[in-house]
């Protein structure tokens, strides 16, 4: 699902263009694999269950392993892949098993936060250009 | 009777008068008892009464650094110093034993004066102590150079040993009475070891002094501590090996909790930046409150993207590549604004239940769904279906209303 390569559309790769492309990707690809209309909502579901993972590891895979946080989620991502990970859970209950004193804690925070609302933006606007587009 | 008389001030006196003293001995006798009789007199020598003046002036005066060398620049010490200990008071008498020798006479002037000096300090006060000290130091090294040039007399030895014990008493003294005097500047006085001598601790205090000026006595800034307990006490910076920080007024400045501030000061100034991540959170001090508004903003901020991914499931995604691209380019370009998304337009209404759940600040972003869009018929059937479905915590469409601007949901999975 992560597979797309990176493509680089502007000179500064930033995090944002890179969670775009690997998101947008893995979005069609989903997408793709069956109809919206006919689908039923169980099938509505798992794919909304398929985004908001695509949408996770976008960005997890975007900061890569340069945060806890993310390092904590790739692995997660890689160990339970089967099973259902419905909701990320916190940074602060996060099983990352590093040494996270209040300082690291706070910095990983506003780290997470910043990809956070990144993530929300960018969705928001996929979702509006849908509705814009049909 | 010389030698009890040598202890006692009163005995100085007889013993002035007793022929028996040795002193008297060596000194003209005429010239002596003329001189104790009248204090100017006539029949004794002009030098004498010319040299009464200075060592009376000498005696009221407190210079007694100069007093030494004008004593022995007149020569006539021998015949007015014994009055001139007399006035002084306390001084023992056991000097009167040194005027045995006449060529040790004249050193032992600044010596005795030394030691009077010492005693004048007690008696006077801390009024005399500037000069004291500072005579007393001249004359403590002077007079232990001369002391031992001395004739080795027993009793010159005896002196010089009482001296120098009595030496190291006026000099304590002295520095008892310079910490009494400098009351602000003082705490290291007591706690300097006793090497130091009186000389150079006043230049140390008048430093002091003018430090004590600028700074207050908290924050001393970087001045060497002597000894550990010191900086916990007096709350000077011991930093010689670390960083120089420097203590802020009236801040504990041992090593501890300088390390513990400057974590402290890491950590709030990471909350304030995340006070500025957070909307909303400009009013609020107090770390506890803090941390329950960024976790309830984390938390928010992953339902949003909740919301999100379920509303681009249900939406068709009739993409194709190309349009992928041009998405993304626009997406890119227009960065920071919803302003072109909302230009198309212009008068949608926010659809419920999905968007009004959320913050007042993403809903504006939302251009609602037309009722024209296809999608929006299945909605209003998902709703329904969600409920049943997402075992999220999304407990109804209207617990879903009911969030707040950043309202506390129950935690999903």
């Amino acid at each position: 699902m992560m597979n797309t390569p990176q493509q680089v559309k502007n000179p500064s790769s930033s995090l944002k263009s890179r969670f775009i492309t690997r998101f947008l990707g893995a979005l069609t690809k989903i997408t793709a694999e069956d109809p919206i209309l006919s689908s039923s909502p169980t099938r509505i579901f798992q794919r909304y269950r398929r985004i908001k993972v695509a949408s996770n590891k976008s960005m997890a895979y975007s900061v890569r392993s340069r945060r806890i946080w993310s390092r904590a989620m790739l692995s997660r991502f890689r160990s339970r892949r089967s099973a259902f990970s419905g909701r990320r859970s916190s940074v602060k209950t996060t099983n990352c098993g590093e040494a996270m004193d209040v300082c690291n804690l706070l910095d990983e925070t506003a780290h997470y936060i910043k990809c956070l609302t990144t993530q929300v933006q960018v969705m928001r606007k996929i979702v509006d250009f849908y509705h814009l587009s049909k | 009777m010389a030698s009890d008389g040598n202890d006692d001030l009163g005995f100085k006196h007889h013993s002035l008068m007793n022929t028996n003293n040795p002193l008297c001995d060596k000194v003209d006798g005429m010239a002596l008892s003329s001189m104790y009789n009248t204090k100017s007199s006539n029949s004794s020598d002009p030098f004498f009464g010319s040299g009464w003046d200075p060592i009376v002036s000498l005696n009221q005066s407190e210079s007694l650094g100069g007093g030494s060398s004008m004593v022995s620049h007149s020569g006539f010490a021998n015949s007015h110093y014994p009055l001139l200990m007399e006035n002084q008071g306390i001084c023992g008498t056991s000097h009167f034993s040194q005027y045995q020798s006449d060529p040790s006479f004249v050193e032992l002037v600044p010596k005795i004066q030394g030691f009077g000096c010492g005693n004048l300090s007690e008696m006077v006060g801390p009024m005399s102590l500037p000069h004291c000290t500072q005579g007393y130091a001249m004359n403590h090294e002077g007079g232990i150079e001369r002391a031992s040039t001395n004739s080795t007399q027993s009793r010159d030895d005896r002196q010089i040993s009482e001296e120098g014990v009595v030496g190291a008493s006026p000099n304590r003294k002295c520095r008892k009475r310079v910490h009494e005097a400098n009351q602000n500047a003082d705490e290291e006085l007591k706690k300097d070891p006793s090497g130091e001598s009186c000389d150079v601790q006043k230049e140390h205090d008048s430093k002091k002094q003018k430090t004590e000026q600028n700074a207050t006595a908290n924050s001393r800034g970087k001045q060497v501590v002597k000894q550990a307990k010191d900086s916990s006490q007096t709350g000077e910076a011991p930093k010689e090996n670390y960083i120089h920080i420097r203590a802020r007024r009236g801040q504990a400045t041992n090593s501890h909790s300088l390390a513990e501030r400057v974590r402290r000061e890491k950590i709030s100034e990471r909350m304030k930046l995340l006070q500025e991540l957070v909307p909303g959170c400009n009013k609020i001090t107090g770390k506890a409150v803090m941390l329950d508004e960024i976790i309830n903003y984390v938390q928010s901020l992953q339902q949003q993207v909740e919301f999100l991914s379920m509303k681009l499931a249900t939406v068709n995604p009739e993409l194709n590549i190309d349009l992928e691209r041009i998405l993304s380019k626009e997406i890119l370009h227009s960065r920071g604004g919803n302003a072109a998304v909302v230009g198309f337009n212009p008068g949608l209404n926010l659809s419920h239940p999905f968007s009004s759940g959320i913050f007042p600040g993403t809903i504006s972003g939302i251009p609602n769904t037309n009722p024209q869009f296809p999608p929006f018929p299945p909605q209003t059937v998902l709703d329904n279906e969600l409920q049943n479905l997402f075992q999220m915590g999304f407990d109804s469409s209207s617990a879903m209303d009911s969030l707040g601007p950043i309202g506390r949901l129950k935690p999903g999975l």
